[in-house]
């Protein structure tokens, strides 16, 4: 019996939890440090609850690390019909409510379904690779059924609204039809195509006021205007850093809050700000250690399925980590997109738990079940 | 066809090339840091310790709320107030003795205030003194450069003209608090902040979203000794910032007279209660004042703790409003609704008599009239006029509970008017299916009895009263009662427009049902044996009925018992609904007196004064015309009695 446990451990592979606590306790520590002179907010208790998710979400990944990836398999397309139905609902009661809804309120439990409906998408995606001619390569015809299954939940979380979710949607599906095979032809037709029509759109399709729209249409939460000032805030916390940083618990901007939204999208800003740029290395590296051996995993593993997913919840977990850090360090226009495990916030916590569970699955199951 | 594992071998070449594009993608982050935390990290170093641009609020003025004839309710008026910011105060004991002259209080007081804040940051600045007046605003500015750390802050402070006149229907306006936050954000969607001002009650939370506007925001740099000056975009790094002018909130309109509200209050003088007058071919709100009241001005700048503990000490509670959130037995003013049922029905006509002997036995219980020695023959008129129980409770014998409660809940009782005025409460009326399901019980006979006369479960509330007795006067439509006439924009352009909505029209089945109800409610002011010919007024031509809800239920050897020498909380409140004038009705109301004992002596001035400011204002003409009606019908009243005692006559 004894002997069986610890041959189960031997083989379990405990590197995909183990990253994502590492990366956990920097942010957490980060959480803590951000908002621990927000007492008048409410907000210097937020990584209690942070902590409980954490929690909630290694149990969740643990559970999953359990069930045959073949299982997974065969439930992939119920997965994203019922996430796709949860968006529809939050689009339907988002209509009653009148205005913007990102939430689905069920008793006590309020969830994004958005979400979830990146994992759903993925898991479709891969499916449907696996299962229509897997060997050909990718052109414009073979783009239609994949791109169809893209759009539906992308059209419905933009319009809930939430453009950041939406196009990240749609990352995600073009680093997966990257990686199956998308031809270099079509790529480079696809990106000249939406270039050029991007640049014509914005500079003559539209009026200023449209223009203007777009941005607060990117985040209504934020004033356009008012953007340009976080942008700013951000600015000067991540360069007052320095090399080596304010030191823990120093922000200033943070502490004054000057910098809004310091514990959900500006964490990598404090982060910033009281570790400087070493720091940022150190942190980097963390992130860079998952996604290689997610590919690392992607290229072992005996099954395709297996393959395409894994490059799809690499694809999740790359999006939100780089569009983040890129908008905080003025790269990219701010939109409101988290730092996986850094940024407060259940919803996306749990998805994190959820893709470590799958691949911590399929690893095992090279030595499992085979 | 291709084994699996052939499959992810073919596939491995891209996977290859995306670990490249991610090491990329990471690595031109890490340029962008290096460019900011290394090239210009001294740079953005210094900004953060020396330079902090600030972005402060600038509030939109919110609105302005008007009454019906153009005149200003409330109203936005600056206000100033001295400020110490602990972190730029120098040579404590000079700079405070020299605040202290200038606003002419001691020095020990500030420094208790400076104490009693002592735990908050250096930064914030704490008001040392609130509303100073111009000469002192004009002293602490011209020596500004001997006061360091003190400085004036403006703040617009939202007045209410007539203080505490209409204050529940006007309502505050508050700072959010850190429970509502969370809530308030989801409610509306929008990103408020700890210290945003937000209506709380009344027309002010009814229409926040109209009246709030949309604050801006400027940016202030403050240099590290604290001193603030406006942004110089020296090198760039401030580009893509600009201020945003606020945008004024939006002009409300109401469908209230001032000078009916004025005449309202002090008819309630001394009073615990509320009125409440409506347009009956509308349902326009013309009046609708509480009494105990508070002065919502008082919320707008942070209640202090004196003022807030005179609102929670007093017994009669200020804050709550007697109009359309509480609720009360309509007691007699039930009885016209009783006599339409019973009319409508069949069970009576106009020529049906019933003796009343001053009481009614129904199986072994006793029901009385409040007239010991009874009324003798009685008519539907006669009953009404004096308000005989015994009449009514034969005429509900003869129905179901179920037959009133149709006819109640068709002139909107039962239910919310749905005024749209926040928390309105519901009334109620009772049917055998509501008792099963709430009390488990069969409905006792006894019961429709007791509801006949609007005690035991019916429940009401003014505006509700006042919405039957406007559908009585106007033939039985129902419309929904409403305060808001127009809201216009800042330029004066009308943005929405609120018109009459009808609810319902009640079809009678017999067209002399409600000639003869009106007649007895005519009669009940205008006939000197009615309940409230000694307050009928004069040039109204009021018709309406009184009415007393019992507070306590009174026992057998008590019903006769004088209202006046029970002790005060036991007391009835009394009543009185009607409308104006008879011939050609317009307004409707609804006054109630808490622990008022009589309906006529307490309630009916009430209404009459409301009413009277009515006519004298908005029918001149046959206010003129009824004053000559009134001196044939008191010629007549004079010619025919002897004077008979006042105040006695009640139901």
């Amino acid at each position: 019996m004894n002997q069986t446990l610890l041959q189960f451990l031997k083989r379990y592979d405990f590197s995909f939890l183990g990253s994502m606590a590492a990366i956990f306790l920097v942010g957490v520590l980060n959480l803590y440090s951000a908002t621990h002179s927000q007492q008048h907010e409410g907000l210097d208790s937020l990584y209690k609850s942070q902590v409980l998710w954490f929690f909630i979400s290694t149990c969740v990944a643990i559970g999953i690390s359990f069930i045959n990836p073949k299982t997974i398999e065969r439930v992939s397309y119920i997965g994203y019909i019922v996430t796709l139905f949860l968006v529809f609902l939050v689009l339907l009661m988002g209509k009653v409510g009148m205005g913007a809804q990102r939430w689905l309120v069920i008793g006590p439990i309020r969830m994004q379904p958005s979400e979830f409906m990146k994992m759903g998408l993925v898991l479709a995606l891969a499916r449907f690779f696996t299962k229509v001619n897997p060997e050909r390569q990718l052109g414009f015809k073979e783009l239609i059924i994949p791109g169809i299954i893209t759009l539906i939940p992308a059209v419905m979380v933009i319009v809930q609204p939430d453009l950041g979710t939406g196009m990240l949607l749609l990352f995600i599906f073009a680093m997966m039809i990257f990686y199956k095979r998308l031809r270099w032809k079509t790529i480079a037709t696809l990106g000249i195509i939406s270039l050029v029509s991007g640049v014509l759109m914005y500079n003559f399709g539209l009026k200023e006021y449209q223009r203007k729209r777009i941005h607060t249409f990117i985040d209504p939460y934020e004033d356009a205007k008012g953007s340009g000032y976080n942008a700013i805030q951000s600015e000067i916390a991540i360069g007052s850093g320095r090399l080596f940083g304010k030191g823990f618990k120093n922000s200033s901007q943070a502490s004054l809050n000057y910098l809004p939204e310091n514990h959900t999208d500006f964490v990598f800003a404090i982060f910033n700000e009281e570790h400087g740029f070493f720091g940022s290395v150190f942190l980097i590296i963390l992130y860079l250690v998952f996604f290689m051996r997610l590919i690392w995993l992607a290229t072992s593993v005996q099954r395709f399925f297996d393959s395409v997913l894994i490059i799809g919840i690499m694809s999740i977990f790359f999006w939100h980590t780089f569009i983040n850090m890129a908008m905080v360090s003025g790269l990219l226009p701010i939109v409101g997109i988290p730092l996986p495990l850094m940024s407060y916030g259940g919803s996306s916590m749990l998805t994190f738990g959820v893709g470590a569970g799958l691949a911590t699955s399929i690893s095992n199951s090279r030595n499992f079940f085979n | 066809m291709f084994g699996e594992e052939e499959l992810v071998k073919i596939h491995k070449e891209r996977a290859t090339l995306l670990s490249y594009i991610i090491t990329a993608a990471f690595g031109l982050v890490l340029a962008r840091l290096w460019y900011l935390q290394v090239y210009k990290g001294e740079t953005l170093h210094n900004y953060s310790i020396q330079n902090r641009l600030r972005k402060e609020v600038v509030w939109a003025p919110r609105g302005l709320i008007y009454s019906r004839d153009d005149q200003l309710l409330v109203d936005n008026v600056p206000r100033f107030d001295a400020i110490l910011t602990p972190q730029f105060l120098m040579d404590n004991d000079v700079t405070l003795a020299k605040l202290a002259k200038i606003m002419n209080v001691d020095i020990l007081a500030i420094r208790a205030i400076l104490k009693k804040n002592s735990n908050q940051a250096k930064y914030r600045p704490i008001i040392v003194k609130k509303n100073i007046s111009f000469e002192e605003l004009a002293q602490i500015e011209s020596q500004n450069a001997d006061l360091p750390g003190i400085s004036v802050d403006t703040f617009i402070s939202r007045e209410y003209r007539d203080k505490e006149i209409g204050a529940h229907l006007l309502g505050y306006i508050s700072e959010i608090s850190q429970i509502q936050l969370p809530k308030l954000r989801e409610r509306d969607r929008l990103d408020y902040r700890l210290g945003d001002f937000i209506g709380q009650f009344g027309i002010e939370e009814q229409l926040d979203k109209y009246l709030r506007g949309e604050n801006g925001h400027e940016f202030v740099e403050v240099d590290a000794r604290g001193r603030r000056k406006r942004y110089i975009n020296t090198d760039n790094l401030f580009k893509g910032i600009e201020d945003e002018k606020p945008i004024s909130g939006m002009n409300v309109k109401l469908t209230i007279d001032r000078d009916m509200q004025i005449a309202a209050y002090n008819a309630l003088e001394g009073k615990v209660g509320g009125i409440i007058a409506i347009d009956i071919e509308s349902g326009q709100v013309l009046t609708m004042v509480s009494r105990p009241s508070f002065d919502p001005s008082q919320f707008s700048r942070g209640l202090t703790p004196e003022y807030w503990r005179t609102l929670v000490n007093n017994k009669e509670h200020p804050l709550r409003d007697r109009n359309i959130q509480e609720h009360f037995s309509p007691g007699s003013t039930f009885k016209a609704l009783t006599g339409i049922a019973a009319f409508e029905e069949g069970e009576i006509d106009e020529n049906t008599e019933v003796n009343c002997g001053g009481s009614f036995r129904l199986g072994r219980k006793v029901y009385h009239c409040w007239k010991k020695e009874g009324h003798g023959p009685t008519t539907l008129v006669k009953a009404i006029r004096e308000s005989c129980n015994v009449y009514f409770q034969r005429a509900a014998n003869r129905m179901d509970i179920d037959d009133i409660a149709k006819y109640a809940k068709a002139f909107g009782m039962g239910g919310r008017t749905g005024i749209s005025l926040p928390r309105e409460v519901a009334g109620l009326i009772p049917t055998k299916e509501w008792k099963k399901k709430r009390y488990g019980q069969e409905w006792q006979a006894g019961e429709t009895l007791s509801c006949a006369i609007g005690q035991s479960y019916v429940l009401s509330s003014t505006i509700q009263m006042a919405t039957v007795y406007a559908a009585i006067a106007n033939g039985g439509k129902i419309y929904r009662p409403y305060v808001v006439k127009d809201i216009y924009d800042t330029e004066g352009e009308l943005v929405k427009t609120f018109t009459p909505e009808l609810l319902s029209k009640i079809n009678m089945k017999n067209e002399k049902t409600l000639k003869f109800v009106r007649e007895g409610l005519y009669q009940v002011v205008n006939n000197p044996k009615g309940t409230a010919f000694y307050r009928r007024g004069q040039g109204i031509q009021m018709a309406g009925k009184t009415g007393t809800s019992q507070v306590k239920g009174a026992s057998a050897d008590k019903v006769y018992q004088k209202c006046e020498n029970m002790d005060y909380e036991s007391r009835h409140h009394g009543l009185f609904v009607g409308f104006a004038p008879y011939d050609h009705p317009k307004i409707a109301a609804a006054a109630i007196v808490e622990h008022g004992c009589h309906g006529s002596s307490a309630a009916t001035p009430v209404v009459e004064a409301v009413i009277t400011q009515y006519m004298k204002k908005y029918q001149p003409e046959m206010y003129l015309e009824n004053l000559e009606k009134d001196k044939s019908v008191r010629e007549n009243w004079v010619k025919s009695l002897k004077p008979a005692p006042v105040d006695h006559a009640d139901e």
